[in-house]
């Protein structure tokens, strides 16, 4: 009898514990914490950080339980990660929810979101510096494109080892965009550009909202082929969203499925970071890579708008820029928080929510992009 | 391999240029695209503006029927005026009149038959002379604010 209670307490998780375990589980609980109480990105933060806490339970291995066991109910959750499935679900979700009508109306801003994709090549050269590999560096270096999604998309596709902490990188960063962002936007204008006043958008019709998703869907594929699964299923989402006959499809790809995916994903790749897989040198690097990244991708938004200042007759507040990181809609809110520290009655939301869309395609043009260069390497 | 070498080593800075040339141009030729958008969708909607373009200009539009007096609107009046409005921002700028009579029938606009009447008596919805109709905007500013 002894032996058998000795065997039960050589299985339980309190004898197979390892200290890499706690610390997963401590971040976990901070992930939840912040989600919750601070409320940075709960939708993402509470299922990352519960998935750490499954992740990170010390189990006898064999017997189908942990993530990377063949035969377990969470590998075959975690198969829409690796496969990449469950990024797309996103896109199409996002794509229902989005509305364009701001970048219709100023096109022009859409190059800011373009500006701001320079964090994702600046940070693939720091990856390679730091002895990545080339396809490791690319997956590194889309954490800059601060869209999660995306991150996890390409990272499958190119270096699946490092989803782990790549995806934590990314979703962890996108929470911190309101304490990571206003200091670079600060450092980096003056009073007086803050405080420029954007013009009154035109209004946009109907018809021309249900024509974009179609043409940009078509520009951007053609373009870059590798972005089809991300901007394909983001221009259908959108087309289902601004068709209104297929408002009961769009209303599902924005709330059920969505949610579904992000449940699956965020659970998934929470219990994907077990500390022994997890708590490795790479990791800090991509930890610190990911946060130069989007300082740099915050960086060349801002300094392209005060670019484009220099050429045009109506300028444009060159706060926008930072809006240009794709974290939707959580920089166009910093944007609207710094504006209206300077000037309450200054409203850029509605602005900046067009370099923050523009982003998201810009992004995924990236990611296709890379995923294209990168394809022979992997 | 670490720092430069690595980087020159993997071709990194060709990817880097190729990559940010390849995003941007992508999103600049887009954003001239949709810029020219609604300039196409204004020829379609407006056919005639591509004949006068053909025809050196010589035909010019067909300008609004703006009558030389203001209808003057109750309280009541100015406020289904502005629900009109609401609907008609809804749809295309040229709209046909028995949707718009459906959207006021099931938003629940009061007597909207008869009002329906007094906004075209008022000019401030006009017919194109094709079969739809549009609203005129500035007569209904003044209208409103009479």
């Amino acid at each position: 009898m002894d032996s058998l209670f000795l065997e039960f307490f050589q299985n339980t998780g309190f004898y197979l514990c390892d200290y890499r375990n706690i610390i997963m589980i401590v971040i976990g609980m901070v992930f939840i914490y912040l989600g919750i109480a601070k409320d940075y990105e709960p939708l993402l933060l509470v299922p990352i950080g519960f998935g750490m806490l499954i992740g990170n339970i010390p189990i006898f291995k064999g017997l189908g339980l942990g993530i990377y066991e063949t035969n377990s109910v969470l590998h075959y959750l975690y198969f829409g990660v690796t496969q990449g499935i469950y990024p797309p679900l996103v896109f199409l979700g996002i794509g229902a929810m989005t509305d364009f009508s701001t970048l219709l109306a100023r096109p022009v801003l859409m190059l800011l979101g373009a500006a701001a994709q320079a964090g994702i090549f600046v940070t693939f050269l720091g990856a390679l510096a730091l002895g990545f590999a080339p396809n490791e560096a690319a997956s590194i270096g889309i954490i800059g494109g601060a869209d999660g999604p995306t991150a996890i998309f390409l990272t499958a596709k190119l270096a699946p080892k490092l989803i782990g902490p790549i995806a934590v990188a990314a979703y962890s960063y996108m929470a911190l965009v309101p304490v990571i962002q206003p200091p670079i936007m600060r450092l980096l204008t003056t009073r007086k550009e803050r405080l420029i006043r954007m013009e009154e958008p035109r209004q946009v019709s109907k018809r021309e909202k249900m024509i974009f998703p179609i043409v940009a869907f078509l520009l951007c594929c053609f373009l870059a082929p590798a972005a089809l699964p991300l901007l394909g299923m983001l221009c259908f989402g959108n087309v289902l969203k601004e068709a209104v006959v297929t408002e009961r499809l769009a209303v599902t790809a924005r709330t059920a499925l969505i949610d579904t995916a992000t449940i699956l994903l965020g659970i998934t790749v929470g219990a994907s970071t077990q500390g022994d897989v997890f708590l490795t040198a790479s990791s800090v690097g991509i930890f610190v890579l990911g946060a130069v990244s989007f300082c740099i991708a915050t960086a060349a938004g801002v300094l392209f708008a005060k670019f484009m200042n220099l050429f045009l007759k109506s300028k444009i507040n060159p706060l926008l820029g930072a809006a240009g990181v794709s974290a939707v809609p959580d920089s166009a809110r910093v944007v609207q928080v710094v504006g209206q520290r300077e000037d309450p009655t200054n409203f850029l939301l509605m602005h900046a929510m067009a370099p923050n869309v523009s982003g998201v395609i810009g992004s995924a043009i990236a990611a296709g992009v890379l995923w294209s260069l990168m394809a022979k390497t992997v | 391999m670490y720092g430069i070498e690595a980087i020159n080593a993997n071709n990194g800075w060709a990817i880097s240029v190729v990559g940010i040339t390849i995003v941007f141009s992508g999103l600049v030729v887009l954003a001239l695209v949709i810029s020219q958008l609604h300039k196409l969708l204004d020829l379609y909607e407006n056919p005639r503006k591509i004949k006068n373009w053909f025809s050196g200009g010589k035909e010019k539009d067909t300008p609004l029927e703006t009558p030389s007096v203001i209808m003057v609107f109750t309280e009541e009046q100015k406020e289904i005026a502005k629900q009109f409005a609401l609907l008609v921002r809804t749809m295309e700028d040229h709209f046909s009149l028995p949707r718009l009579l459906n959207l006021a029938r099931i938003s629940g606009v009061k007597n909207f038959h008869s009002n329906l009447n007094i906004l075209l008596k008022s000019a401030i919805i006009y017919p194109d002379k094709e079969g739809y109709f549009c609203w005129n905007q500035d007569l209904y500013i003044k209208t409103i604010s009479y």
